[in-house]
């Protein structure tokens, strides 16, 4: 080719000419033109990149080897760079794999595995060296202690850039002061331009991971932002799964395929996928035996008294096995065959060697394999008028005197699977049509695909529409199908083995198809961290003084075949600033995104939910909410997908929108009911503050155009306000706190009064003496519109204290 | 008619309920008649319109109907003390007045509100506000015509003939008709029109003295000292009253108020209307029949034609056939149209002709 190529034209040495051109692209150069795919567009940026991929990891890293994280992160300018130094009580890294991991891009544990983590590529922190080592020209400086090791490892490594090797410029022995854990330092070209999003960064962090503690310094702060740990329980350990079978491609597959050491298709998806178990693997065979090779078309066998004579047909294609046993086994096979609805060539196959057994055990005469195939043929003959010799005879003319057996099978199915206004005769022509080209397919089996049966079907209707002028519409034609498909049986074949697969792309095809058509459970969940919902209101309640919080988490749904879980948080009120739209945070896997807020699906459904039915005000009635809310959305999944390399933006698979949606609209609910409560609670407290300001006025002034004494109003002040109203009636030595229930509901009340004399003669509720004090206690339910007399008796003069519970305070007219 | 006392003492009650309420635990409350054109009736017996059965609750259950009631609470004492000092104030001054209330729940919002309420309290104790002593800002009628009568002023009794005594401007009532007698007449009937021009031209022309008729001036929508006044002449001098008025919508429901009663006061229709008098014109058939300078209906006058085919008032064959004329022609004319034909037009031929009709004449 290559010098077939270089002799086009009359110039020569084209190829040569741009050979010299072509050369391995350094790391290094990758790098530099790919830095914004991977967050190190600019100073600002490359900052606070480098401190999430450093922050990940340690995440990760102490998660893993579950320890709570105590993670620190300082950023200090020196001269004209800042250095940026993380460190963590993670398990610490092995003097061999570290300067890998920090030092060889593309080099991680991660890639590979189906379990949810923060790291996926193995890109981050060793970007962030590079990145360091290109704008500083310092190396990065490591240490690390391993869990029980009495020394720490230091390193100052590079990236030797051609290469994409760690090149080790110091290796030594040091003290540290932490147990275990790793250290990275890292000087680099950047500016803190980007303070905020650092700060959200660290912050959002913590609300996301209550269980980790965080401490950052930088330049700016006069004092260290420290974020507590709000639980001291770590996120569920993380499962690795293997790949679940909707969620593989072509490519990946045939690779599955060479390496996996299954003989069989079944081992092969039991051993490889998730989900599969012995049953599952037969349907996804099954479904690969139809697309592979084809079904078998089944055909009614001739009833009694029909000319088509099995029993003859088998006789005569018996020799020397006796008239006795002859007679059995063409019997024998011609009984069964009439019994049975619709039979394929392999069915028949197999009754005939079942009868074949049993003459046998009966008669003791032998029927080899050559009579049974006789037999067979002989049987499939007389039924579809097909194979052996009668292949080249006349009968098959298409104007032939002899119809073709096959013909009133398939008008039966053509008539019921068309509508009852086609005509007669084009039924007709279908189904003769149908049936020379069923004929014509290759052996006498009647084997076809869905896709030869659909291409099949469409010639023989174009057929009949130019010779008889029937048409035969697509419907019509899909029913056709559905109908010889639906009765057509799966043949009995053994699949090819794995390597021949492997060898074969369309049979690799074929089978990721019937993966693909095949019912499989979910994937596994364990893969998966939730936060959990309590925790995702924790991390809200650490981070926000608000006055509500909501949270919910979503089951586990499958996109592409990576489960996934989505989870939402609403604080709502308190010192959230009510200024602007809400403020949004966004996670994926525990880990804050900062970047593209604009192009991340989970603004999108914000953006589309109706916030105003929630409570919230929505400019428009679509767009951020506006008022004191953060909404927080968590997405973990084996495999998150973004819409770059850089990880700042979810995108937009419709799978992950519709549950984000759900988990979002779920906590909102709650927000509502709270926000309707508080509406209604605020308005109640105002027209409680305006009547009980106009009421003793305009009772005054009634009682003074009278002249009569003032009125008592509390009784009609409680039934304004649907209230609940105490009072207390003392006579002699007898108290009587009297609650009378005006609202519209049943209310449960904890009435406690306190006194200072001992009380006798209660009328139920109980009393407990406290150093000179009485607590007595009743929990009267009292229904709506209804009165309770709680009563008891002392002795002399006492000083009382009601206190009541079990209502809000808003609704309660105390006087006692 | 009640007293003064009377009047007190009806107020004094109201009071006492209120007091009696919040003594029981109840809310305080009052109860009125709905006053919406959907709540009036006829009443067969006087030819009038009154309230329905209808009604809606004042109560102390919202704060709407707390500040009205404590409003309510702060006017009955002034009303009480006015009447026991036999003084009298007006609508408008009692809007003034709530400014001096201690109260800054209890001053009232707007003219409107004040004035509602004295109507509210009007209906609750059956005492007019002329019997509270409250007069309304604007000035009742002029009359002109051969009437003699007898006023009780503070100043002392006057007696004064609409005619003889007064000059070209009439005789102005005082805002309680009912101070007034009357001691001879010579009148065959009354005309009541609607605008000043065209009462200047009737005496210009002295249409009162060449028909024996008393020239009342309405001013517009008419006060209830008008309306009042209106209804003594035709019960007590047994003469037919008829309105002369503009030809468009807001003319025929000053009309309305005179004959049927308005909706605002239809708990005093029994004493302020006169469902006799009859409607001279300008009718939308006379626009067509005088061939009078017209203007078109405006949006608002449609909407107001419209609304009068659904008001009660109105269901008559009479006024559904003018209306549904005049919707039809699409015009409405001004009393001064008739100008056009001349200055003395009106009163040589359009007024005669048109009473001879209605036999008046």
């Amino acid at each position: 080719m290559t010098s077939f190529q270089s002799t086009i034209g009359d110039e020569e040495g084209i190829a040569e000419e741009l050979a010299e051109g072509q050369r391995e692209i350094s790391i290094a150069e990758f790098f530099e033109k790919n830095k914004h795919m991977l967050g190190f567009d600019s100073g600002a940026r490359g900052l606070v990149t480098a401190v999430k991929e450093a922050v990940d990891n340690a995440l990760d890293a102490t998660e893993e080897a579950g320890v709570l994280p105590d993670i620190y992160i300082e950023i200090e300018e020196v001269g004209d760079y800042y250095r940026l130094v993380i460190e963590d009580n993670g398990p610490g890294i092995t003097k061999e794999q570290l300067p890998k991991v920090f030092g060889k891009l593309l080099y991680g544990s991660r890639f590979h595995a189906r379990e949810q983590s923060r790291g996926q590529q193995g890109i981050g922190i060793s970007a962030a060296v590079l990145y360091s080592q290109l704008t500083s020209g310092q190396p990065a400086k490591i240490t690390s202690r391993p869990k029980g090791q009495s020394r720490a490892q230091y390193f100052e490594l590079i990236i030797d850039t051609d290469t994409n090797e760690p090149e080790i410029k110091a290796d030594e022995e040091t003290t540290w002061d932490r147990p275990h854990g790793t250290r990275i330092e890292l000087e680099m070209e950047a500016n803190m331009r980007a303070r905020n999003q650092l700060h959200d960064y660290v912050k959002h962090t913590a609300v996301v991971n209550p269980h980790a503690r965080l401490e950052l310094r930088e330049p700016g702060l006069d004092e260290p932002l420290k974020f507590e740990r709000a639980t001291d329980e770590l996120p569920a350990e993380t499962k690795e799964i293997r790949p679940h079978p909707h969620g593989v491609e072509l490519g990946a597959l045939i690779k599955m395929l060479e390496a996996t050491e299954s003989y069989s298709v079944s081992g092969f998806l039991q051993g490889e996928f998730t989900r599969v178990g012995k049953k599952t693997a037969d349907s996804v065979i099954d479904n690969f035996r139809d697309v592979y090779y084809g079904r078998e078309l089944a055909w009614s066998p001739p009833r009694a008294h029909d000319d088509r004579d099995v029993a003859n047909a088998v006789a005569d294609a018996v020799a020397n096995k006796g008239a006795e046993a002859t007679t059995a086994f063409a019997e024998g096979v011609a009984e069964t065959v009439s019994n049975s609805d619709r039979l394929s060539r392999s069915e028949l196959a197999t009754i005939v060697d079942n009868i074949a057994e049993t003459v046998e055990g009966d008669t003791g005469k032998t029927f080899g394999g050559t009579v049974r195939e006789n037999a067979v043929d002989a049987a499939w003959r007389a039924i579809t008028g097909a194979g052996g010799e009668d292949d080249d005879g006349a009968d098959d003319d298409e104007d032939g005197a002899t119809e073709s057996p096959l013909v009133a099978d398939a008008y039966a199915l053509v008539d019921d699977a068309t509508s009852t206004r086609k005509d007669d005769a084009a039924v007709r022509a279908m189904a003769e049509a149908l049936a020379r080209r069923f004929e014509n397919l290759d052996g006498d089996a009647f084997r076809a695909t869905l896709d030869d049966l659909e291409r099949l079907v469409a010639d023989a209707a174009s057929f009949v529409a130019e010779q008889h002028d029937a048409t035969f519409g697509e419907t019509a034609r899909e029913n056709v199908v559905e109908a010889f498909w639906s009765r057509a049986r799966t043949v009995p074949d053994d699949p090819p083995k794995v390597k021949s697969i492997a060898g074969s792309r369309d049979a690799a095809a074929d089978l990721l198809e019937a993966m693909r058509t095949t019912d499989i459970l979910a994937p596994p969940t364990d893969c998966l961290a939730p936060i959990t919902e309590e925790l995702v209101e924790a991390g809200l309640r650490k981070e926000y003084d608000a006055d509500f919080y909501a949270a919910a988490t979503r089951d586990a749904e499958v996109h592409g075949g990576d489960p996934f879980i989505v989870e939402a948080g609403i604080a709502y009120g308190g010192e959230i600033p009510a200024e602007g739209s809400v403020e949004l945070l966004r996670f994926a896997n525990r880990v804050p995104l900062v970047y593209q807020r604009g192009a991340c699906a989970t603004t999108d459904v914000i953006k589309n939910i109706g916030w105003r039915n929630y409570g919230l005000d929505q400019p428009g009635g679509s767009g951020l909410p506006n008022g004191p809310a953060v909404i927080s959305i968590h997405v973990a999944s084996t495999n998150v997908p973004f819409t770059s390399e850089s990880k700042d933006a979810l995108a937009n698979v419709p799978e992950i929108e519709d549950e984000i949606e759900l988990a979002v609209r779920e906590a909102a609910r709650e927000l509502k009911s709270f926000l309707n409560k508080r509406r209604s609670m605020q308005q109640r407290r105002e027209k409680q503050d305006v009547l009980g300001r106009i009421l003793p006025e305009m009772a005054d002034k009634v009682s003074e155009v009278t002249g009569r004494s003032r009125p008592d109003i509390d009784g009609a002040l409680a039934r304004i306000m649907n209230n609940v109203s105490v009072e207390r009636e003392v006579t002699d030595e007898t108290v009587t706190l009297v609650v009378e229930n005006h609202s519209d509901v049943n209310e449960q009340l904890e009435i406690t009064d306190i006194v200072s004399s001992e009380p006798t003669d209660l009328s139920d509720g109980t009393v407990v003496d406290m150093d000179g004090e009485w607590f007595v206690q009743w929990k009267p339910e009292v229904p709506s519109g209804d009165e309770r007399e709680l009563t008891y008796a002392i002795d002399g003069d006492a000083d009382f204290e009601v206190s009541v519970g079990g209502v809000e305070t808003e609704k309660l007219t105390v006087n006692a | 008619m009640t007293t003064e006392s009377d009047a007190r003492d009806e107020l004094i009650d109201l009071a006492a309920d209120f007091y009696d309420q919040f003594a029981d635990g109840e809310i305080p409350e009052m109860t009125l008649p709905t006053r919406t054109k959907s709540n009036i009736e006829y009443d067969t017996e006087s030819g009038v319109w009154t309230y329905g059965d209808r009604t809606s609750t004042r109560s102390a259950n919202s704060v709407r109907g707390a500040r009205k009631l404590l409003k309510a609470a702060y006017t009955i004492e002034f009303l009480a003390e006015q009447l026991d000092e036999d003084r009298s104030s007006t609508l408008r001054e009692l809007y003034y007045l709530s400014e001096s209330w201690d109260n800054d729940e209890a001053q009232f919002s707007s003219q409107d509100e004040s004035n509602d309420l004295v109507e509210d309290l009007e209906i609750v104790t059956g005492v007019t506000r002329e019997d509270f002593h409250m007069r309304p800002e604007e000035s009742g009628a002029t009359l002109m015509g051969p009437l003699l009568i007898r006023e009780q002023t503070r100043r002392g009794e006057r007696e004064i003939h609409c005619q003889e005594d007064v000059g070209a401007g009439g005789y102005q009532i005082p805002n309680n008709p009912d101070m007034i007698e009357f001691l001879d007449d010579d009148i065959d009937f009354a005309l009541a029109v609607e605008t000043g021009g065209m009462r200047d031209r009737l005496v210009e022309n002295g249409f009162d003295e060449e028909y024996n008729c008393l020239v009342i001036h309405l001013k517009g929508q008419p006060a209830r000292a008008t309306r009042r006044i209106t209804k003594r002449v035709h019960d007590e001098l047994d003469v037919p009253i008829a309105v002369f008025a503009d030809g468009d919508p807001w003319s025929y429901r000053i009309y309305g108020s005179v004959a049927y009663g308005s909706i605002k006061s239809a708990h005093l229709s029994k004493y302020l209307a006169t469902p006799e008098a009859q409607f001279v014109g300008i009718q939308p058939e006379d626009i067509v029949e005088y061939d009078l300078p017209s203007d078109p209906l405006s949006d608002s006058d449609v909407n107001a034609l419209e609304s009068e085919l659904e008001d009660p008032r109105f269901q008559t064959d009479y006024w559904e056939e003018q209306i549904e004329l005049q919707l039809d022609i699409g015009k409405k004319s001004e009393q001064q149209s008739l100008a056009s034909r001349g200055l003395d037009f009106v009163t040589d031929t359009y007024l005669p002709e048109r009473l001879d009709a209605m036999g008046v004449l």
